[in-house]
Formats: C-alpha cells, sequence, structure tokens
C-alpha cells in the first residue's frame, strides 16, 4: 500500500502532530494508569506480601493500614478450627519516633511474627540478624530522607523506648506520607503498648488438604464478633477503601480515568482529523473505480502506522519519565503489561477512529471531483 | 435500435428544493457512437457537468435512462456501478486531480492497479504510457513539480492506465496555456483515432471544435441543435 505510506510521509509535519498527538496519548495512559495500578498495589501491600489464606481483623476495618487491638482468645479459638495449621499476628499503628538527632516524626509502624511468608520485610530482618538486638527496625530506602540517620545501626526512639535502626530495606515505600518502620511484632506491641498476646491482625494458614472457604465459614460461626476474610478479600477491600473512599484514591482515579480518555480522543480526534484532510483525494479514488475495500484499507493502513509510531515515541518517552518519578513516588509501578495494553488499545483506538473517518471517504460524493 | 454503448434516455435530474430548486437536465437524449470524440459546450449552469456525471455513473437522474456498454446504469447498485465504472470509464479533470504524496509514475501506476489489480508489471506499463505522452524525464516527479500541461498529461495517462474503451473530460484545457492545451486536444484525438476510444469532452474552449467529431450545445439542461465537427 504504497499510498498510504506516501500520503503520511508526503505532509511530514501533519505526520509529526498526528504521532505526537498518539505518544502523548499513549503517554498520558502509561503515567496515569501507573499511578493508579501502583496506587492499587501499595494499598494491599502489606496483605499480599504474607502468604497466610485467612486474615482476622476487628469488625469493620476497611484497610490494613488502620487495625485495632483483637483480644488473645480470638487466635486460641481460631487455633482451635479444623483446617487452621498455622498463626501469625500482625499490627500497623502510627508511633512517634525520635531521630538521632532529636527530632520528632510521626511514622506508620509495622510489626509481624517471623513467619509470615518470605515477601514480608520482618522475616528478612530475623532470619539475617540472629546477632542484632531484639529492638531492630529496618525502614524502606525511600523513606531515608525522613528517618535521617547517618550510619547503620542508629539509636533511636519509638513512643518513648530505645529502638535500634539497623537495615535498610526496598520496596515497601508507602503513600500516607509518613515513613514506615518495621520490626518484630513483639517490638512493635511494646512500642505501641499492646498486650504481648493480643493481636490486630491473626492471620491463618489452612492446610493443604482442606477448604480455604470452608475454614472460613467455621471461622465466621465461631466468631461472629470479627471479621474473617481471605487474603485476597482482605486486599480487595483494602483497596477499594483507599481508592474509592478517600479523596486522594479518588483523585488518582479519576486522573487515570481522565487521562484514558484524554489519551483516546486525542487518537481518535488526530486520525480523524488526517483522514478528513485527504478527503478530495478519496473522492478521486472512487471516481477511478476504487473498490470500498481497496479505500477502507488505505485509511487504516494509515491510522496504523501513525498509531504504531505514536506508541514507540510515547513509550520512548514514558521510560526516562517513570524512572524519575519513581524517585520521587516511590509506590509508583509500570507492570509489563500496562504499556502493552495501552499500545494494544491505542492501536484499536485508531483503528476505530480510523473506521469513523473511513465512513467519511466511503460516503465522500465522487462526483465532487469534477468541482474545481 | 439506437446505440446505447454509452447513452442517456429522456434523462431529467433536478438539485435543491423549494424555491432554490435547480432542473440541471431536462428531459435530455443523446447517444455517443463508439470511437468517436464528442464535444458537449454550452454556456455554465447549462448541465455539462451533469451530464458527465451521469455518464460517468457518478450521479444517477431522477428520471430517465443511462446507458454504459448497453448496460441500463439506473438499474444497477452503487458497487456495481463502481465496478462497471473500473472497468469502462476513466475520467479527466480541469484540476487534473492527481494524488499529490505520489509521483506521475506512481499515479499511472495507482490508476492500473485499480482497475485491473495489482501487476508486476504495472510500473512498467505507467513508464510506457508516460513515455508516450512525453514524459520520460518526469516519471518520478511529484505534481507539484510538474506544470499544468504535464499534469494534465499524466492525469490522461492515468485514465488510460488497464485500457477503458470511454474517456470523460471535464474542462481537460480549462487550466492549460494555448500550446499545452492544444497538445492535450491532439492526444484525446490520437486516442479515438488509434486506439478507438470513445471520447466525450465538457468544455468552453473553441479549439475542441477543430478536433472533435461532433459538438452538442446544452442550454438550460436541453439539447441545442447539433452542429458538425471536424477532424484534426
Amino acid at each position: 500500500m504504497k499510498l498510504a505510506w506516501q500520503n503520511i510521509f508526503h505532509d511530514r509535519a501533519r505526520f509529526l502532530a498526528t504521532v505526537l498527538g498518539v505518544s502523548f496519548a499513549v503517554f498520558l495512559m502509561v503515567f496515569q494508569g501507573s499511578l493508579l495500578v501502583g496506587f492499587l498495589q501499595a494499598a494491599s501491600r502489606f496483605i499480599e506480601a504474607s502468604d497466610f489464606d485467612i486474615w482476622i481483623t476487628a469488625r469493620g476495618v476497611q484497610a490494613f493500614e488502620f487495625g485495632a487491638t483483637l483480644e488473645s482468645r480470638v487466635r486460641e479459638m481460631a487455633t482451635g478450627v479444623p483446617g487452621v495449621v498455622e498463626t501469625g499476628r500482625a499490627c500497623m499503628a502510627f508511633a512517634v519516633y525520635r531521630k538521632p538527632n532529636g527530632k520528632q516524626q510521626i511514622v506508620a509502624l509495622v510489626g509481624a511474627d517471623s513467619n509470615l511468608g518470605k515477601h514480608f520485610p520482618i522475616p528478612g530482618l530475623t532470619e539475617t540478624t540472629e546477632s542484632r538486638s531484639a529492638d531492630s527496625v529496618v525502614y524502606d530506602a525511600s523513606d531515608r530522607d525522613l528517618i535521617e540517620v547517618a550510619s547503620l545501626p542508629a539509636e533511636v526512639e519509638i513512643n518513648g523506648h530505645r529502638a535500634s535502626i539497623e537495615h535498610e530495606i526496598e520496596g515497601f515505600g508507602g503513600f500516607l506520607g509518613v515513613p514506615s518502620l518495621f520490626t518484630s511484632y513483639r517490638n512493635a506491641a511494646r512500642y505501641l503498648g499492646v498486650g504481648p498476646e493480643d493481636g490486630m491482625y491473626v492471620l491463618l494458614r489452612v492446610g493443604k488438604q482442606y477448604s480455604v472457604s470452608d475454614v472460613q465459614r467455621k471461622l465466621r460461626q465461631r466468631l461472629p464478633e470479627v471479621d474473617v476474610l481471605t487474603r485476597e478479600e482482605f486486599a480487595h477491600k483494602s483497596r477499594m477503601y483507599w481508592v474509592i473512599k478517600t479523596g486522594a484514591g479518588s483523585a488518582i482515579l479519576t486522573a487515570a480515568v481522565l487521562g484514558f480518555l484524554i489519551g483516546l480522543v486525542v487518537v481518535s480526534q488526530t486520525i480523524y482529523a488526517n483522514t478528513m484532510e485527504n478527503l478530495e483525494e478519496y473522492a478521486t479514488l472512487k471516481a477511478l473505480g476504487a473498490s470500498r475495500v481497496f479505500v477502507a484499507r488505505i485509511v487504516l493502513i494509515q491510522s496504523l502506522i501513525c498509531g504504531a509510531a505514536g506508541s514507540i515515541l510515547g513509550l520512548l518517552a514514558v521510560v526516562p519519565a517513570m524512572n524519575y518519578a519513581r524517585s520521587l513516588i516511590p509506590w509508583i509501578h509500570t507492570p509489563w503489561w500496562l504499556p502493552v495494553i495501552m499500545v494494544v488499545l491505542s492501536l484499536v483506538m485508531c483503528s476505530l477512529a480510523s473506521v469513523v473517518s473511513i465512513r467519511s471517504a466511503l460516503t465522500v460524493d465522487p462526483g465532487r471531483v469534477f468541482r474545481a | 435500435m439506437p446505440d446505447r454503448f454509452l447513452a442517456v434516455e429522456d434523462a431529467r435530474i433536478s438539485f435543491g428544493e423549494g424555491d432554490a430548486r435547480v432542473r440541471a437536465l431536462r428531459g435530455v437524449s443523446i447517444a455517443f457512437e463508439r470511437g468517436t470524440l464528442s464535444l458537449v459546450m454550452g454556456p455554465s449552469g447549462s448541465g455539462k457537468t451533469t451530464l458527465l456525471s451521469l455518464l460517468g455513473c457518478l450521479l444517477s437522474p431522477d428520471e430517465g435512462t443511462v446507458f454504459v456498454d448497453g448496460v441500463a446504469v439506473n438499474e444497477l447498485s452503487g458497487s456495481e456501478k463502481t465496478v462497471l465504472r473500473r472497468q469502462k470509464i476513466s475520467f479527466v479533470f480541469q484540476a487534473f486531480r492527481l494524488l499529490h504524496s505520489l509521483s506521475a509514475i506512481d499515479n499511472v501506476a495507482l490508476g492500473l492497479e485499480i482497475r485491473a489489480g495489482v501487476r508486476a508489471d504495472k510500473m512498467v506499463m505507467a513508464r510506457e504510457l508516460l513515455l508516450q505522452f512525453g514524459l520520460g524525464e518526469k516519471l518520478n516527479h511529484e505534481p507539484n513539480e510538474l506544470s499544468p500541461g504535464e499534469k494534465q498529461r499524466v492525469s490522461i495517462a492515468r485514465a488510460l492506465a488497464g485500457n477503458p474503451p470511454i474517456l470523460l473530460a471535464d474542462e481537460p484545457t480549462a487550466s492549460l496555456d494555448s500550446e499545452a492545451g492544444r497538445n492535450i486536444c491532439q492526444i484525446l484525438r490520437t486516442q479515438v483515432d488509434q486506439n478507438g476510444k470513445t471520447i466525450v469532452v465538457v468544455s468552453h474552449d473553441p479549439r475542441w471544435k477543430e478536433f472533435a467529431d461532433r459538438t452538442i450545445t446544452l442550454s438550460d439542461g436541453q439539447i441545442k441543435p447539433q452542429a458538425q465537427g471536424q477532424h484534426a
């Protein structure tokens, strides 16, 4: 289809404008999508980092960040339910952190038993720090500036208790606007004033021969005063809370949806305008006897060329932008499938836009060729 | 039985509504013989281009019948008309209507591709056509690099690609100077004499009378008595 290529490359300024339009759309969709995906992941990161099957929370807890204390009997009663083969505890609450330089800072303190799973930040600490003090604490690298420790280990205070910051981890940067500190459950309970046998979250591992939903149902019968959720249910609940019920989440969701819609409109508009520009030539082709398929193929190929070129440019632009954004927004995340979906979507939109413009091209009156 | 190779019978067509309604053709009947060059003249608004559009299957009459190669075009669907146009009819336009992004040879090759499908030898054939019209040195020039006369010769080469028997030309010399215009007249006359084409030229240009076999004059959508033309 030489004509399609020639039409595009002949008017380079228009081609560039079209490609820039598509690339802007792809950039916008990938960037906003990354914000949304990152926010969703961050909203349930701790829950999904554990490999336990069931979470027990106080009644009405919406998200991991807002837990409430559970009595120790909850854990004891859960242990007695057939199918429960292992239990663990986790807690999270805000605490006052006193830096080595004496300044104070509110922090999110996360404590967990060491058996919660290899992805949870606590086991990494306990497995590698046998020689370290019992009150050792770790922080995420993205919070380094707020933690303000010159070297490790560093002596600090949490809620007036002595603590030792001993390690830096990665991948657990939060969106709360305060740094997160991680330690063992026993330490966290001490810092937060929670009874050593109480818990905020009781986590249960279900034996392989048991159905998680059956065990969940039995737990609900035995413990009607608490919420019993599968890991996926609690993660979903937490994500929905942050995205739907908080202003920040709603803003990100709205921005992502708007970015997506604006991207689609930009793609459609640029492709449509491109086709309309050549309407006279399509009339000539029709007058010469070109079939509808012949004309439609030219329009479609032009659209796809613009879509592909714009997508490539958009992706090339979004890579450094994302790298820079990660230094400012640690939780932003671009899964591999996001750019793929956005590029495919852009190409589909180019095709759909071309279908609309093909309609114009196909319905153009070939008789207009006689108008000088 | 009249020759219905290319003809209209009692064709009537109007445009617009109410007070703005214009009756472009008012019962025109005319047949164009094979292998002739016919000139259609008349003042602006007399219906010349409308007649050409009917003959080219680009318009359908409100009443009456159009015949192309013996087929009553009125009874054909849109896609059937497209096929008929592709096989039998080609056009030469006053504004040339060359595709601006394609070179001269690609424009001609495209005409060939539309009429004869993708052919391995289309570039060779396009080149031969352009050589016939003295454009051997302009094969790879884009339309904006050609003079008006050269553009019209490329346009004629494109019209002849695929060898359609009927050629309809709308004011083909209106944008050309005297010499280039005469050259175009001669080219089309040669196509009639040597290749048996049936050509209908709509024009205000009186030079065509010298090359036409027949002159038809339209006035207010009706045919005036014919005048006899001369061969070149």
